[in-house]
């Protein structure tokens, strides 16, 4: 077996493993939060012990713990994430599918557009070091660090949507019912709130790493053999530079997939998010579950990706793995 | 019987500006405006002469028929349902449900009770048993028809022993089976004791009249009688919005729905609210903060504010020392400076109370003097308590109200003057409403807009399933004129019985009840038609009023 896969399908294992204790740690605290979903459903009128009895029953909230567990678990394992609690106990599928498109297409945007705009802003910082570019660059990006995404969202709501011109939609509350593909002025402003969130990580980690691989002895040969400064940049630092940024892209794109929540609340956009909240407050296990493993999952499979490409781009690691 | 047929055309409720007539005026010239006025004003019940479609004339304020009317709402919840019986277990479900079922009989937006899918009703001498006609011709959204059959189903579904509806402790009296059928359009209820207010109970939303077989899960067999349906079960996504259709065999005469589509958007921050409204993407805002008005206002959108019945009051446990002194609970209504905390701890969005709940009942005592703040008095009454300089602890929560934890602290502020220490414990609503809920010392709590009776049954009456205080059961005086009013069919007797039974709760009670809720609506200049409801349920144009909205 070739050692990559080998390396892959150790991870992937060690990956399902951590799922598997995610879910046992997200029904233990789903337990251990004061009420249950029946009390959640029915706030104050819990005070009505017949309705909030004949709820418990008919949630199977009166079976005990751990066959409430290996109950969902069955159903996990049979490919059936089951039905969520409340309302009209709806398939926790069907419940979440809008939730999740909205929320892979929101995030897939926002990376497609702040990876590549980070990485000329860091590597053209690292280039031009001290110039007026460059701190222009950091005042940019450490004004954009200190202010948390809320904020970003709504000076860009005032300016493009409601005070001061007209030019966007002011509130993101994407149709399930209509093709998402007529609705993408939708995503301008959440999606350009979330790349001005991840740009100054991503460009000021790749700055940094690219100027020590500038002050290397190899780059320092390479511009001795008298290779052309754009081609000492892209073909021989960069590759360098970036390995540590891979860590750092897949940390910021797996925060995305987390549920940006107060973006989502912002913008009205119907997201993870706000589903997860409200799961939450609605004790409502299966999709609780549903999500923190979903977005666990992405966690696991992005580190894992940027392991891979890592040992890839670095030939140190790709020879010791022959 | 005080009911009144409630065929009033919507728009002729609407109260006709100077602005309007003379603008009337300008367009048509003045004999036309004048007798499309003095029609307005006629009253006439029939509907017919004054009806949308006889009259077009839009400058004098006929409503249009067409386009989309986008509601912003407030946080949804994905547990939010259909289900006409079933608690709604957030105010935009209510929202939802208003403009999808009607009940037997409803309040008016002013909180007149009236006919809505009964032509009549008619209790005994003793007021247990009452019989229902209904009006012919109505059909629900499937297009079957309104008959005593659904009326029946109804009614067993919602005292269904095993899943009770909502309305079942309203409906006192009526047992399983005590809904029989006459004929094709009579029903007949009959009680095991008297029920004074069962009109009252028919009324509420969750007494609405589905068809036969009703079982909705999720949007799937939603279907009412209402001015809007769902066109198909997956325009109801729970916790994100709902989508309807005109209903164009609506019921009602002149009563709209003049739109042909309606959405109710559920956004979870009240600014994505407001933003969606400046920029242009909804039509309407249900239930803005205070600090917003001026914001709406300011870009040229109207507002819409309704005086509700619903009331937020400190509860005081007689079951917990020292509130069992009727002293220290009265020193306790004697610290608060009402205008102040209605200023501070709601933006000015209440309107005083009295110590009393009800406001819109019949029997509600007028005339007792307004309680003001009088800390010499209160703590005098202290002090014969021996309680002077004590320190207590209130509970409180967001999950009450929004407002709940600033007048909180503004109570504590008050307090201090009388040398009383107040300890504000803001705990998070599994806490408020967990186990000690109903057994809090000293504590708020949340009630919507009812009739006298109907609150004493829900909230201060032994057996109450919501009672904070546990007062009644101390003074048998009171206890006695209720049960004697809820068995008084005669509406004068029976409002005089409530006057004197509410005057005891301003005395001797256990309520701090410091004022009643305001509601602001925010809409486009180009929305017409909205009317204020009294009852607080949903937002304060809601009510099944949504109906009325037109654009101009």
């Amino acid at each position: 077996m070739p050692p990559l896969l080998k390396l892959l399908l150790i991870r992937l294992g060690l990956g399902l493993l951590t799922l598997f204790l995610v879910s046992v740690v997200v029904f233990a605290a789903t337990q251990a939060l004061p009420g249950d979903a029946a009390k959640a459903i029915l706030g104050k009128d819990s005070a009505d012990k017949v309705r909030y009895e004949a709820l418990r029953k008919e949630l199977g909230l009166d079976k005990p713990m751990l066959s409430q567990y290996t109950g969902w678990l069955g159903d996990v394992l049979k490919g059936n994430l089951g039905n969520s609690l409340v309302g009209g106990q709806a398939k926790v599928t069907e419940l979440l599918k809008q939730r999740v498109i909205n929320s892979f297409v929101l995030v897939s945007l926002a990376a497609l557009f702040s990876i590549p705009i980070s990485i000329v802003i860091g590597a053209f910082s690292a280039v031009y070091r001290d110039s007026k570019f460059d701190n222009g660059m950091n005042i940019f990006n450490l004004t954009l660090v200190s202010l948390p995404e809320f904020v970003i969202g709504i000076i860009l709501v005032l300016l493009f949507a409601t005070a001061v011109f007209q030019w966007l939609p002011s509130v993101s509350n994407v149709d399930s019912r209509a093709p998402l593909s007529g609705q993408m002025d939708l995503f301008i402003l959440p999606v350009v709130t979330l790349i001005l969130a991840v740009i100054p990580y991503v460009s000021r980690m790749l700055r940094a790493s690219t100027i020590e691989v500038l002050e290397s002895e190899y780059v320092m040969m390479a511009r001795l053999k008298g290779l052309k400064e754009s081609r000492v940049l892209w073909h021989h630092a960069l590759p360098n530079a970036i390995i540590p940024t891979i860590q750092v892209i897949a940390i910021n794109i797996a925060w995305l997939a987390g549920g940006i929540v107060t973006v989502e609340y912002l913008f009205g956009f119907p997201g993870i998010g706000t589903g997860l909240v409200d799961a939450v407050a609605n004790r409502d296990m299966p999709v609780v579950q549903a999500l923190v493993l979903l977005i666990a999952a992405v966690y696991v499979l992005l580190n894992l990706i940027a392991d891979i490409l890592t040992i890839l781009i670095s030939p140190r690691l790709r020879t010791g793995l022959r | 019987m005080s009911t009144r047929d409630d065929e009033k055309p919507g728009f002729l409720a609407k109260p006709v500006t100077r602005r309007q007539v003379l603008q009337g005026a300008a367009a048509f010239g003045g004999v036309a405006a004048l007798g499309s006025v003095a029609a307005a004003c006629g009253g006439s019940s029939s509907g017919s002469s004054a009806s949308p479609a006889a009259s077009s004339s839009a400058a004098a304020g006929t409503p249009n028929v067409g386009g989309h009317l986008r509601v912003a709402a407030g946080q949804g919840s994905a547990k939010e349902d259909l289900d006409a019986h079933a608690t709604a277990y957030t105010m935009q479900s209510m929202d939802m449900r208003f403009n999808m079922y009607d009940s037997l009989l409803e309040f008016d937006n002013e909180g007149v009770l009236g006919m809505a899918l009964a032509e009549s009703i008619e209790p005994n001498t003793d007021g247990t048993q009452y019989t229902v006609k209904l009006k012919s011709g109505v059909t629900f959204h499937d297009g079957s028809p309104v008959n005593a059959d659904a009326v029946v189903y109804s009614f067993e579904r919602i005292m269904d022993p095993k899943k009770p509806g909502l309305a079942a402790t309203q409906l006192k009296g009526l047992k399983p089976g005590g809904t029989k059928k006459l004929d094709d359009l009579t029903v007949q209820f009959t009680l095991t004791e008297t029920n004074a207010i069962f009109k009252e109970a028919l009324a509420t939303y969750s007494a609405a009249v589905v068809p036969v077989g009703y079982d909705p899960k999720g949007g799937e067999g939603a279907i009412g009688t209402g001015p809007f349906k769902l066109a198909q079960a997956s325009d109801f996504q729970p916790g994100v919005q709902c989508v309807f259709v005109k209903n164009d065999a609506y019921w009602r005469e002149g009563g709209g729905p003049y739109v042909d589509q309606l959405s109710i958007i559920e956004f979870a921050d009240t600014t994505a609210q407001m933003n969606a409204l400046l920029g242009g993407a909804v039509d309407y805002v249900n239930m803005i903060p205070g600090a917003q008005r001026k914001i709406a206002e300011g870009a040229g959108n109207k507002l819409l504010e309704a005086k509700t019945g619903s009331w937020i009051p400190f509860t005081m446990n007689v079951e917990v020392k020292p509130f069992d002194d009727v002293r220290v609970r009265q020193a306790f209504r004697l610290l608060v400076n009402r205008p102040e905390m209605i200023a501070q701890g709601a933006d000015g969005l209440q309107w005083l109370g009295n110590d009393m709940y009800g406001p819109f009942d019949a029997g509600y005592p007028k005339d007792l003097p307004q309680r003001e703040q009088d800390i010499e008095q209160a703590m005098s009454l202290l002090k014969q308590a021996g309680q002077e300089n004590m320190t207590v602890k209130l509970v409180t929560s967001t999950s009450v109200s929004n407002n709940a934890p600033a007048a909180a602290t503004v109570f504590a502020q008050q307090a201090q003057a009388a040398g009383v220490t107040v300890k504000v414990d803001n705990v998070t609503g599994d806490v408020f409403w967990g186990d000690q809920y109903l057994k809090w010392g000293f504590a708020m709590d949340n009630w919507g807009t009812r009739g006298y009776l109907a609150q004493t049954g829900m909230g201060t009456m032994p057996g109450a399933l919501y009672d904070e205080t546990h007062w009644a059961p101390t003074n048998q005086k009171y206890m006695d004129l209720v049960n004697e009013a809820m068995k008084t069919v005669d509406d004068a007797k029976r409002n005089e019985l409530i006057a004197e039974a509410a005057t005891i709760e301003y005395n001797e009670g256990a309520y701090i009840i410091y004022a009643f809720d305001n509601q602001v609506d925010a809409m486009a200049a180009t929305v017409n038609g909205m009317l204020p409801d009294y009852s607080g349920l949903g937002s304060c144009a809601s009510n099944a009023r949504y109906r009325l909205g037109w654009f101009a």
